[in-house]
């Protein structure tokens, strides 16, 4: 399908909605919402593109293989980050014991190792949804070309 | 950094781990999936090994993740109970594994093999999470992981009749869990805490301000986990999931994961809930009942199926029903019992799923009457079968029988002769369908389809003998396993 209303209309929003959804997971621990809402709003914003476009665009600028990369990275984040305190000598996932700098409340480089694991969190969240979105869609062909 | 002493978080995580690196793996250099898959799981084997020895010698103790100590942050609690269990999940686990390193090239397509072992170790890292965790969101949080991990294992063969089974299982598990969720709700309610012990100090406070609300907690809880345990009359999804999906599945399935759900029961029902609420309603005598039915009524099924792996799904059903006739009994003997049959049970159910799957690789036939004679054409497997099958009887020597005999100790202990006949009776029952199979495997001519079957490779004939000696050696030297099986029982009976 191809609509130049609405190709010319996401253009102008996709910008805006994935800043949106940066701000989001970059802010997770400072104001409401985190990685996984964040992460939803980006896989969207993707999906939306993919959508508008059509499926060769948007596998051109994030792929199946790409996102389903990403999508192991984040999870290893948040699992990596946990090991480090570990290897910091506190417990899995210690925060402030491990050694992290908690930094000011209110500035982004605060809060330690949450602000990595919810970046963390974010990329898995974001590529999961493209990657399911992806993963329906080519079904959907493989059907048709049988 | 002291390793032995982060065991108990690591042995979810190194699971959890690697099964995120698996997809990574199987897109670059698929001939390290199985290498790194079985040494993730030797590891956690390994960490439930020292732990155990460690809660032999010095007692029980918890790990707190993030350093926040209860009841802020999560604590995993290594007891006797929990460490029997997670040794059983993952030893059990990697003999089933190794076995399906060989048997899934041929069942499933290979572009989703690299997915299966993400699959399993999200499951084998949420089965012991769940067993070792001392904190009910935890918990539930753990048992989404392990519904969507076993749904798609299930799912992973793309068949028609895997694809309905996985459904269904996927939609009585929601409910299942929603039920759960809601147990926790009301216990968070009237408690303010997820801790199991926290919970367990609160409750008999709250039991006389808000006897209403625990009563449905508790209703919900035993509905919920029936559900995912398949206790009898929640148990419809059991033998399709189980008998269609691959092979390592259905043994992983019927072996594990539906004992994890009867440990959580185990310690919600005898470590949270207080004694005096378990007495004043019949919760502990409808588990009994329900029990009763369930292995009357599976092995009554399992007789008139002709499908081997339908069978031993429906012989799941009945020997659930042991385990949760233990938990019901209220009785030393009987809790051990019903705690020992989850490691019998998890042996002997994997070894008969494996031979059954042994016995689709090598003729690719799967109905009873075509697999007549097979003794002749391939003996490891029906030898093996036959101790499985003994062990499902509960014939001396073999582990079914002291699993047994210690639930009927424990019904004649509490004076409660009538469960002891049952037992009796569900053992003629067992007898009544497997061991037609192994006269008919050594006794009857080969029949065409089983006449000159596939060589079995040595990966999937190596966990068949292993766990066949494991039946055998553990029947004959009980002594290992029920020291601390004993030990679990007194913690949970508090004495």
């Amino acid at each position: 399908m191809e609509d130049t209303i609405v190709r010319y209309v996401s253009r102008i929003i996709l910008p805006f909605v994935q800043l949106y959804g940066l701000y989001v997971v970059l802010h997770g621990h400072l104001s409401p919402g985190g990685g996984f809402s964040g992460g939803t709003i980006i896989g969207a914003s993707m999906i939306l593109y993919a959508l508008s476009f059509n499926l060769a665009a948007g596998s051109k600028k994030l792929s199946h293989d790409v996102s389903s990369i990403l999508e192991s990275t984040g999870a290893l984040i948040f699992a990596g980050m946990g090991l480090i305190s570990l290897l910091l000598g506190a417990n899995f996932l210690a925060n402030r014991i491990a050694g992290f700098p908690l930094g000011t409340p209110g500035n982004i480089f605060s809060s330690g190792s949450i602000v990595i694991i919810t970046f963390g969190v974010g990329i898995k969240v974001a590529s999961t949804m493209i990657t399911l979105f992806f993963s329906l869609i080519e079904e959907e062909h493989s059907h048709e070309h049988h | 950094m002291n390793l032995s002493q982060h065991l108990p978080a690591l042995i979810i995580v190194v699971p959890l781990f690697f099964a995120f690196v698996m997809p990574l793996l199987a897109r670059w250099c698929k001939q390290w999936c199985v290498p790194t898959t079985l040494g993730a799981i030797i590891f956690s084997f390994g960490a439930a090994v020292k732990m155990t020895f460690q809660v032999m010698n010095t007692g029980p103790f918890s790990y707190y993740m993030g350093n926040w100590p209860p009841p802020w942050g999560i604590e995993l609690s290594i007891d006797y109970l929990t460490v029997f269990a997670a040794l059983t999940i993952n030893g059990v686990g990697l003999l089933i594994i190794w076995y399906g390193s060989k048997d899934l090239l041929h069942e499933l397509k290979s572009e989703v093999i690299g997915w299966y072992y993400t699959l399993y170790l999200l499951l084998m890292a949420s089965m012991t999470g769940i067993v070792i965790t001392n904190d009910i969101f935890n918990m539930f949080v753990f048992f989404e992981i392990c519904a969507i991990a076993s749904c798609g294992i299930i799912s992973i063969k793309e068949s028609r009749d895997c694809i309905e089974a996985a459904f269904k299982y996927l939609v009585l598990s929601v409910l299942g869990s929603g039920a759960f969720l809601l147990a926790i709700a009301l216990l968070y309610m009237v408690t303010g805490h997820l801790n199991f012990t926290f919970m367990a100090e609160a409750l008999p406070d709250a039991m006389v301000l808000y006897p209403k609300n625990l009563l449905v907690a508790l209703g919900l809880l035993v509905v919920g986990l029936g559900v995912k345990a398949a206790l009898f009359p929640l148990h419809a999804w059991l033998p399709d999931a189980h008998s269609s999906a691959p092979s390592p599945s259905s043994a992983v399935l019927s072996a594990l994961v539906i004992k994890v759900y009867a440990v959580a029961m185990i310690r919600l029902l005898y470590l949270v809930f207080p004694r005096e609420l378990l007495g004043m309603t019949p919760v502990m005598e409808m588990i009994l009942w329900m029990a009763t039915l369930a292995i009357i009524i599976g092995s009554m099924f399992a007789i008139v199926q002709d499908d081997i792996k339908k069978m031993l799904a429906y012989s799941s059903i009945a020997q659930i029903g042991y385990v949760f006739l233990g938990v019901g009994l209220m009785s030393e003997s009987a809790l051990v019992g019903g705690i020992l049959h989850i490691f019998n049970h998890a042996t002997m159910k994997s070894l008969l799923f494996l031979v059954a799957g042994a016995f689709i690789y090598g003729t690719g036939a799967r109905k009873l009457s075509e697999l007549k004679g097979i003794g002749h054409t391939m003996p490891i497997p029906t030898i093996a079968f036959c101790i499985g099958a003994f062990s499902m009887v509960g014939i001396p020597i073999t582990s079914g029988f002291i699993s047994k005999w210690y639930l009927a100790l424990g019904a004649l202990d509490v004076g409660r002769p009538f469960f002891t006949a049952v037992i009796l009776i569900s053992s003629l029952l067992n007898g009544i369908y497997y061991l037609p199979i192994v006269v008919n495997a050594f006794f009857s001519k080969p029949e065409e389809a089983v006449k000159e079957p596939k060589q079995l490779p040595r990966q999937m004939l190596v966990p068949l003998t292993l766990l066949s000696i494991g039946v055998i050696f553990f029947g004959i030297f009980p002594s290992l396993i029920l020291g601390i099986v004993y030990r679990a029982a007194q913690l949970l009976l508090g004495l």
